[in-house]
């Protein structure tokens, strides 16, 4: 019995979650942005902006996907949120999607000229911008739920 | 790992070391060794219940194991650490007793490796010891560090308590549940924080520090 009980273990998580090949079916194109259209996109939502730069190969971004869907739900009448998926395709971009089932607007953006427009760097990168469109603060790398919170939180007493 | 969480992974590894030192009565052999290696895999467990809450399924992405960053469950990774160290002291409960006060030391240091990930503000504040952002006019609670220097009180305090089965380890998980409780309206949060499994913790470490005594107590699992 003991010897069958890691056998069931490994059973019980490989049937448990995150099921591999996620149905796209339903996940229209993302649009194709440059970061002029991003720029000027920011400048009339008229709230801050938390801005996710990501791709369907970045294996960090996967652990940030579930928090910043978290996040999303909890300030989506004070905050807007927009993925940019840079240097990728549209079918593993839409399995990406569907997989975490990441609610938020979401751009295209092969070249990676959004990101190189606010001087990140690396995959993923979360941009903070108030709701004039301005940069606030830039983290490169993976963010955790801390980091993510304490930028909204900021975003949010600049424009309470 | 990133290097901020392997700095805080290291803070919080050489305050258990020196707490082994500090408080060395009633330990197993090679208790530092000991402390570590439950800590290491209550990290582990705590990362995969994480990533399965998060519906990342950690056979298909072992990668996304070492994503500390990702998030690590709080409930998981403390059963992971106090079953690993049950297991390699062989079931004795006056071992677990006899290292809580490092326990708590090392946990101290990783709330207060903070200072290291730059993850230590929580909530607005306007306190006199409130701290800012860089750049920012926001002034904020320090809360990692509250929770750091109350967990540090809390193995002196634990320390000074005689050995009766359950009631170090007990009250240590009363402690650890009550510094997380009481830090947790401070903190910014996305996911609500863990309150409910705090509270658990406090009700079973104060049933584990009032019964087990009664229980467990015997000549020879006694520490004189």
């Amino acid at each position: 019995m003991r010897r069958l009980l890691p056998i069931a273990v490994v059973v019980a998580l490989s049937s448990s979650c995150g099921a591999p090949g996620a149905d796209i079916s339903g996940v229209p194109d993302l649009p194709e942005m440059s970061a002029d259209e991003f720029e000027a996109k920011l400048a009339v939502l008229d709230r801050p902006a938390v801005v996710n730069v990501w791709a369907s190969w970045c294996i960090p971004c996967r652990s940030e996907a579930p928090l910043l869907n978290a996040a999303f739900e909890v300030h989506r009448d004070q905050v807007g949120f927009i993925g940019v998926d840079v240097q990728d395709n549209q079918s593993d971009a839409k399995a990406f999607l569907a997989e975490f089932d990441l609610r938020f607007e979401h751009v295209f953006d092969r070249s990676r000229s959004i990101p190189n427009r606010f001087g990140g760097f690396g995959t993923p990168i979360t941009f903070f911008f108030d709701s004039g469109g301005e940069l606030v603060s830039t983290h490169n790398g993976i963010i955790d739920e801390r980091g993510l919170a304490l930028g909204i939180d900021e975003l949010l007493h600049l424009d309470p | 790992m990133e290097f901020t969480l392997l700095w805080a992974a290291l803070t919080a590894a050489a305050l258990g070391w020196f707490g082994t030192r500090l408080w060395p009565d009633g330990l197993p052999d090679l208790p530092a060794d000991r402390l570590l290696g439950a800590g290491a895999i209550g990290l582990l467990v705590g990362r995969i219940s994480a990533m399965i809450a998060q519906g990342t399924n950690p056979l298909l992405h072992p990668g996304d194991l070492l994503l500390v960053r990702g998030g690590v469950d709080t409930a998981g990774a403390t059963i992971g650490a106090v079953a690993a160290y049950l297991w390699s002291v062989r079931g004795e409960i006056r071992y677990l007793d006899a290292i809580t006060p490092a326990a708590l030391l090392a946990l101290a240091g990783w709330h207060g490796g903070c200072l290291w990930r730059g993850a230590c503000l929580g909530t607005a504040s306007d306190l006199p010891w409130a701290v800012a952002e860089p750049g920012s006019v926001v002034s904020r609670h320090p809360v990692e560090l509250y929770a750091a220097l109350a967990l540090v009180a809390a193995a002196w305090t634990v320390a000074r308590l005689s050995f009766r089965p359950l009631a170090r380890s007990g009250l240590g998980l009363v402690a650890v549940g009550m510094v997380r409780l009481l830090t947790e309206p401070m903190r910014l949060s996305l996911t609500g924080g863990a309150t409910g499994w705090y509270i658990a913790a406090i009700a079973v470490g104060l049933v584990a520090a009032l019964v087990g005594p009664r229980l467990l107590a015997s000549p020879s699992r006694a520490v004189t």
